[in-house]
């Protein structure tokens, strides 16, 4: 079962009080982005981790390759003749000129916003 | 110190609440908020990631002194057990020891109690901030909160089990759990810092009992050593007669011995294992990119140095030209953050608020910090910049 599936069936089983119909919902599972590589790179990279982990670095090629090679040694199911496309798919997407990535807050309640939560005192 | 009784109380009570939260599975619940998502237990924390779980505290948090529980940093390296429970956990004490020992949790609450006040950063803190970017959870300035940590010194319970002579180095094993073929998350520290009076078995933070997120039911607590060596869930101790050899001692947090430029390699001999933390502040307040009423303001935040102690904040909003010497808070302990806050009749237009730390071992924070591989230990002069209206 994918991870894509274990998150609905979770999100279902905690209950429908959580997600209103109508309500916009928080993106919790962030995709990666569009292109040939994006579902070989689904597979591989976020049968172990999440998206968010790939969507915050900024990295030049070479250091790119050092991560794929790396991931690959520790699991990741890459087949050798898409290694350079990966890595190509990465660097262009998450590379040095690319503008930050901006995350997400947590709130502790549901529909608590955080960013509204009180300013420290001065 | 907890009385046996209040402990035991507590540490059940938490197993009970655990179960129940575990029905949820909390980090996949949208909020009906397009900008965040709920996390019970965690307030307004930055996600760098939800799998595996790493919150960073938002620095407008660093205006107490004890950060609490809900507001403290979570840096998982994999997943969080999927299994706890007070009743079957386990610490088994072994290696170069006279007298293996398997500890349950009432055996480790029987055990004195012994309180540390630490300021706990993980090594990353900061690596967004470095240049060129480097690979890893893209910290801003919040991976580092405060906290009162109890539990048994691991010193007395390494005495009950008895070091040989040979034992020089102390291993810990959390029980996270491992995706693909990552690497255990296993580290070890030296002998010397392992029997430090203040190097505790925590079971506790801040009175309570530790959450999941943060170990529960006991971590290891270094104090002034950065986060990576306060394991957490922890299961083993086994003291050893050399470094543990694994990904997460070398190349895993190590730093070059001398400076390294993007791209060098860097040899395993020619870097040394992470231990204490650097002399570092941050401005908590006024808020970058804030635009303020011109008139008395405050510029505050803290200021810490691992195993060191702050003698000296100082804060200069000219640029850097001039510096004036900030006033530090009342609470202080060793290994944890000193508070401050420096007041000033603030003019129109745009200002720039730098502030730098000074140690008791004669270190100052540095205009630049020392740019490495990892991004480890930043802790460059920090600023914000403000609009006085």
């Amino acid at each position: 079962m994918s991870h894509k599936s274990v998150l609905v069936l979770l999100l279902m089983s905690a209950g429908a009080g959580v997600a209103r119909p109508g309500a916009q919902s928080a993106k919790v599972n962030e995709d990666l982005p569009a292109g040939s590589m994006q579902q070989k790179a689904t597979t591989a990279c976020l049968e172990c981790h999440e998206a968010r982990i790939i969507l915050q670095q900024r990295l030049n090629k070479a250091t790119w390759t050092k991560e794929v090679d790396k991931m690959v040694k520790w699991g990741a199911v890459v087949d050798p003749n898409d290694r350079d496309m990966l890595i190509e798919y990465l660097n262009t997407n998450f590379g040095p000129e690319k503008a930050a990535y901006g995350p997400m807050r947590t709130s502790s309640e549901k529909n608590s916003n955080p960013n509204t939560a009180k300013k420290p005192p001065r | 110190m907890n009385s046996r009784r209040t402990f035991l109380k507590q540490v059940y009570g938490a197993t009970l609440a655990l179960r129940t939260a575990s029905a949820v599975p909390s980090w996949a619940i949208a909020s009906g908020q397009s900008d965040s998502v709920v996390i019970p237990g965690e307030d307004g924390m930055i996600v760098r990631s939800a799998r595996f779980f790493d919150l960073e505290t938002p620095v407008e948090y660093f205006d107490r002194w004890l950060t609490p529980v809900s507001r403290f940093f979570v840096r998982n390296h994999m997943h969080e057990p999927s299994e706890l429970s007070a009743e079957s956990w386990r610490l088994s004490v072994g290696g170069e020891v006279d007298k293996p020992l398997t500890l349950t949790l009432v055996d480790v609450g029987k055990l004195q109690s012994h309180s540390v006040v630490n300021t706990l950063e993980c090594a990353g803190n900061g690596r967004s901030l470095h240049r060129p970017q480097v690979p890893g959870i893209q910290w801003g300035k919040g991976a580092v909160s405060t906290a009162k940590f109890s539990g048994p010194r691991l010193r007395d319970v390494l005495q009950q089990a008895g070091v040989k002579p040979s034992g020089k180095h102390v291993m810990f094993r959390g029980l996270d759990e491992v995706p693909g073929k990552v690497p255990p998350f296993i580290r070890s520290i030296p002998i010397e810092k392992a029997l430090d009076p203040d190097t505790l078995i925590a079971t506790h933070m801040n009175d309570a009992p530790l959450t999941k997120h943060h170990g529960f039911p006991a971590r290891a607590l270094v104090p002034g050593w950065i986060g990576a060596a306060s394991c957490k869930w922890l299961t083993e101790v086994k003291v050893l007669d050399s470094e543990f050899v694994g990904n997460f001692m070398s190349p895993g947090y190590r730093f070059p011995n001398q400076p390294v430029k993007p791209g060098d390699s860097v040899k395993p001999e020619d870097t040394r294992a992470l231990t204490g933390l650097n002399v570092k502040s941050v401005i908590s307040g006024p808020l970058d990119g804030s635009t303020l009423k011109a008139g008395k303001l405050r510029a505050h935040g803290a200021a810490w140095a691992g195993e060191a102690d702050i003698v000296k904040v100082e804060v200069s909003i000219d640029g850097g030209s001039s510096w004036s010497v900030a006033a530090l808070g009342r609470e202080q302990s060793h290994y944890a953050w000193r508070l401050w806050s420096y007041d000033w009749d603030a003019k129109r237009g745009d200002c720039l608020i730098q502030c730098r730390a000074t140690d008791s071992q004669g270190r100052v924070q540095p205009a630049a910090a020392v740019w490495n591989p990892s991004g480890y230990l930043y802790n460059a002069v920090d600023e914000v910049k403000i609009h006085v209206a």
